[in-house]
């Protein structure tokens, strides 16, 4: 099923000897772990624009959370961003942006403030939206950024957020959120660490939401560009992913919380953490190859001894979850797929509903579509990865291409691993048939 | 007349299949077939429920040299499973054929007419005639429209079913012929006055003869394979209706002619019955086709029947007859849902099967209503299944305690085989890879969705089930000595025996 690769031409190795040798050939030859075909390339751009929007919401309101509600101990409206941030402009769109990388507008998305408003329903009060789920489900984006904190991702975050000045900014910061609620000050001094794990959690949420506002305006930009013909094949969409990874990697990540009009600085700017290593590169490995088990699944797939002894061994991310919504494991899949579902470009919609059951199953198929353009996100980190810490792939020295091709194999490998079922959960060959839908 | 006309219009429908053009084929067999059902329906409403005699009688002399007359007449043991029948066969023509409909339409109707012709009989001849008549066209069916091997379980249909019209035939003229009856009408035979092994010579003929067409252990070698190498409208003719037609002959002709014999040898008939209840589940738990286990569960769940017959108490003749319609209903329902199975899936094999339930690419509402199926043929409260089974134990307990608590066990057992079946069909994780499944369309599903409604509804409703056939279950049950009846009579002799 996987398509004959074209070799580098300056390729000086032997072909690989590899379970997925075929997937190395491609990588090295500058491609993405999908074939490069008309209709991989309108799946994994379409689910960049229906991503995207849904990605518009979850940005903005995961720095609400981490900014705002911050430790909110019943926080019934977090699912509620105040005007101020759908109004919040985006460093990378419009006109006041630092590096203008979609050329729409800089505020919320247009669509998605249509949807926010009459949802799949009409024209209701938000609260009933809400509770009938016809909404943007941010119970999933909340499930990301708990997975990287599980995992420990963020590199050198991750170690500052255990760090005494760390902790009494956040200890100072959770003080002045409950200096009119005794109760909760003195839960804070009986138990300091629970709301310092409440602040570290909020610290990732605005981590995410970081990352994620770099990402909503490279998909709608991407997608429009494939709308103007301007991006033709898959390479190009990657390439286009990775120039924008380099162009963006520096951005600063940092935590502020608001409170009664002060700013406590939990992660100051001024520590560099940059947005290329503490947010892109955990968010991958935490969300596409690793997650967290989420309520409820655990026990499940114990029972069938599929659940790994050891956390780092937790391998059920978005490439390997199930996509059907009966014994899955992984981030759940199904809330993300339900608000891709509102957005989806009318060319997507049209081509679900010629396979398959069309509308019946159009999660599904969309599930599916959906994984095969986060294999191509992954690509891009995996080439990205190779050209910051690698060599080019024209490289003349075969010495540095097999150091290249020893870095695709150990990636490959992670696909190919026998324990907890990984081999067989991994979709990774299915992804190469165009028939799997 | 009317009688006349419910056989007399699938067998006009059934010609008209030979002369109509294709596209209206279907339409008419399908209009002959709402009609004979409606009618049917109707005369079921007609019946009048305090009467346990004959009703909408019609008489006909035919050849009284050889004692054949022309006579109908139905009552709550018949006209039941006349409509019954009917309904069946409303639900396989709606369902349709594509491969040589008009064929298929014409046998099926003209098997409905044979089936509502021995139900209705009451001249001995003419319920052989009919019973034969229908033999034909349910060998037809299995042979042209069967699995892989049909033609082998076609044939074997066909030898097993012919000895046992064989047998009932020769069990008739014996009567007419032992009795000099003036004909062979039911109601002209007194069979009392034939010596006692003479009449237990009789009832051993008939109750093999029909055993081999309901089947009992251990004459049903030929179920399983016609069962499962029939297509699955023939599938639901063959167990919904035509094995019916058996333990219809053992309640009219053996229990209602040899009341007296048939209660010296019920102690018998109770074992045979455990025997096929304990073997039917055991057998079907081993099964890893689900339609052969389904197959099995049948020759289970009509040893209920037997067992009810056995005991015949009034309650448990009420409950024979319930089982006969609720299993009716209920294998219907399993083999229809099996057979959406195996066309959408392309396997009914255990192990291949899985995740069925899953609701956006398995079959989620064909799943739920075999979960549904499972439930009632174990007899979970809320069912017809259960209206059934437990009139039938509570019935037998009295007079067969153990064979009752082995059915009663069986009737465990047959959860189990669901619960495999179930879990390992709908339940557990669908793979993609193979989940390209068709979506199951709404006219498919409305058969099995109107199963389901009957099964639910009589199951809280289950007077609408049994009312029918409480007087003549009543009659029927007089006319047997109880066992503390059969010891009262022998013991004089016995005791001269001993002086």
């Amino acid at each position: 099923m996987v398509q004959a690769l074209e070799r580098p031409s300056s390729a000086k190795l032997p072909p690989v000897d590899h379970p997925l040798a075929d997937i190395i050939h491609r990588l090295e030859a500058g491609g993405a772990m999908i074939p490069d075909t008309p209709e991989n390339l309108m799946k994994i751009i379409g689910m960049y624009k229906a991503y995207s929007i849904p990605m518009d919401f979850y940005w903005r309101d995961l720095l609400y959370l981490g900014e705002r509600v911050f430790i909110d101990p019943f926080p019934f409206f977090k699912y509620f961003p105040t005007k101020d941030y759908f109004d919040l402009l985006n460093h990378y769109a419009g006109d006041t942006a630092d590096l203008r990388i979609w050329r729409g507008p800089a505020h919320a998305h247009p669509e998605l403030m249509e949807f926010i408003e009459k949802g799949e329903t009409g024209k209701l009060p938000r609260l009933l939206h809400h509770l009938w789920h016809d909404r943007i489900n941010m119970e999933f984006s909340e499930d990301l950024a708990r997975a990287m904190m599980w995992h420990r991702m963020g590199g050198q975050l991750d170690v500052y957020l255990d760090s005494d000045e760390y902790k009494a900014a956040a200890h100072k910061a959770i003080r002045a959120y409950f200096k009119r609620n005794p109760l909760m000050l003195a839960l804070h001094k009986l138990f300091p660490d629970l709301f310092l794990e409440q602040a570290r959690q909020a610290t990732y949420m605005n981590v995410l939401g970081l990352f994620w506002e770099v990402m909503a305006p490279v998909f709608f930009e991407i997608s429009d560009r494939y709308d103007e013909g301007s991006i033709r094949s898959v390479k190009d969409a990657m390439n286009f992913l990775v120039n924008g990874i380099f162009a963006i990697a520096g951005r600063p990540i940092y935590h502020h919380v608001y409170i009664d009009d002060e700013v406590h600085v939990l992660v100051p700017k001024e520590k560099g953490f940059m947005w290329l290593y503490e947010a892109a590169f955990p968010y991958v490995e935490a969300v596409f190859y690793r997650t967290a088990p989420f309520r409820g699944t655990k026990s499940y797939n114990a029972q069938a001894n599929q659940v790994p002894s050891e956390q780092v061994d937790f391998h059920y991310g978005i490439l390997f979850a199930d996509k059907f919504p009966v014994g899955t494991a992984g981030i759940p899949p199904t809330l993300l797929h339900q608000d891709m579902y509102h957005f989806l470009p009318q060319y997507l919609r049209d081509h679900f509903h010629q396979h398959c059951r069309g509308e019946d199953d159009i999660l599904v198929q969309l599930g599916i579509a959906f994984q095969r353009s986060m294999y191509t996100v992954t690509s891009a980190v995996l080439q990205a990865t190779r050209a910051a810490f690698y060599y080019p792939l024209d490289d003349p020295n075969p010495e540095h291409l097999m150091a290249n091709r020893r870095f695709f194999i150990a990636q490959m490998d992670r696909f190919i691993r026998p324990q907890y079922g990984i081999v067989d959960a991994c979709k990774i060959r299915n992804v190469q048939d165009p028939n799997y839908r | 007349m009317l009688l006349t006309l419910l056989i007399l219009i699938p067998a006009l429908a059934a010609l008209l299949m030979s002369v109509l053009p294709e596209r209206l084929l279907r339409p008419v067999a399908l209009a002959g077939a709402a009609v004979t059902f409606g009618l049917s329906a109707w005369l079921l409403s007609q019946l009048d429920l305090q009467q346990a005699g004959l009703q909408f009688p019609e008489f006909t002399p035919w050849l009284p040299p050889l004692g054949l007359n022309y006579s109908l007449g139905v009552d709550g043991l018949s006209l039941p499973l006349i409509v019954l029948g009917t309904f069946l066969t409303l639900l396989v023509i709606f369902n349709g054929e594509k491969s040589s409909p008009r064929l298929f339409y014409g046998l099926v109707l003209v098997a409905n007419a044979g089936i509502i012709g021995a139900l209705a009989a009451q001249n001995l001849l003419l319920f052989v005639l009919f019973y034969e008549v229908e033999l034909v066209p349910f060998y037809l069916l299995i042979l042209m429209w069967g699995g892989q091997r049909r033609e082998r379980a076609a044939v074997k249909f066909l030898i097993y079913t012919a000895i046992s019209g064989i047998l009932i035939l020769a069990a008739f003229l014996a009567m007419g012929w032992l009795t000099h009856a003036p004909s062979f009408d039911y109601g002209d035979l007194q069979l009392a006055a034939l010596a006692p092994t003479t009449q237990a010579i009789l009832l051993a003929l008939l109750v093999i003869g029909f055993g081999i067409k309901i089947p009992l252990v251990p004459l049903h070698s030929w179920l399983p394979d016609a069962y499962v190498e029939a297509s699955t409208p023939t599938a639901i003719l063959l167990g919904g209706i035509l094995a019916k037609l058996g333990t219809y002959g053992l309640v009219r002709f053996a229990v209602g002619l040899f009341p007296e014999t048939w209660g010296s040898f019920a102690s018998v008939l109770a074992i045979v019955a455990a025997a096929s209840i304990l073997y039917g589940a055991l057998a079907a738990i081993a099964q890893k086709d689900i339609k052969r286990m389904v197959a099995y569960s049948s020759i289970g769940h009509m040893g209920y029947v037997l067992l009810a017959l056995a005991a015949h108490t009034h309650l448990s003749m009420v409950g024979a007859i319930a089982q006969m319609i609720s299993h009716g209903l209920i294998l219907a329902l399993l083999f229809y849902l099996v057979g959406i199975i195996e066309t959408k899936v392309g396997t009914r094999e255990l192990d291949v099967l899985n995740g069925l339930l899953n609701p956006l690419r398995g079959l989620p509402t064909t799943s739920a209503l075999l979960i549904l199926g499972g439930m009632a043929s174990a007899g979970i409260p809320g069912l017809v299944g259960f209206v059934a089974e437990f009139l039938v134990f509570q019935g037998s307990y009295a007079i067969f305690p153990i064979p009752t608590l082995l059915a009663v066990f069986g009737t465990g057992l047959t959860a189990v085989y669901f619960v495999i079946l179930l879990n390992r069909t709908c339940f557990g994780r669908l793979d993609n890879a193979t989940a390209y499944y068709p979506r199951v369309l709404w006219p498919e599903k409305l058969p099995a969705l109107v199963l389901t409604l009957l099964i639910l509804v009589l199951g809280v409703q289950p007077t609408w089930l049994v009312r029918w056939s409480e007087t003549i279950s009543q009659k029927l049950v007089a006319a047997i000595p109880t066992t503390t009846e059969i010891v009262a009579s022998i013991a004089p002799s016995l005791s001269s025996t001993h002086n």
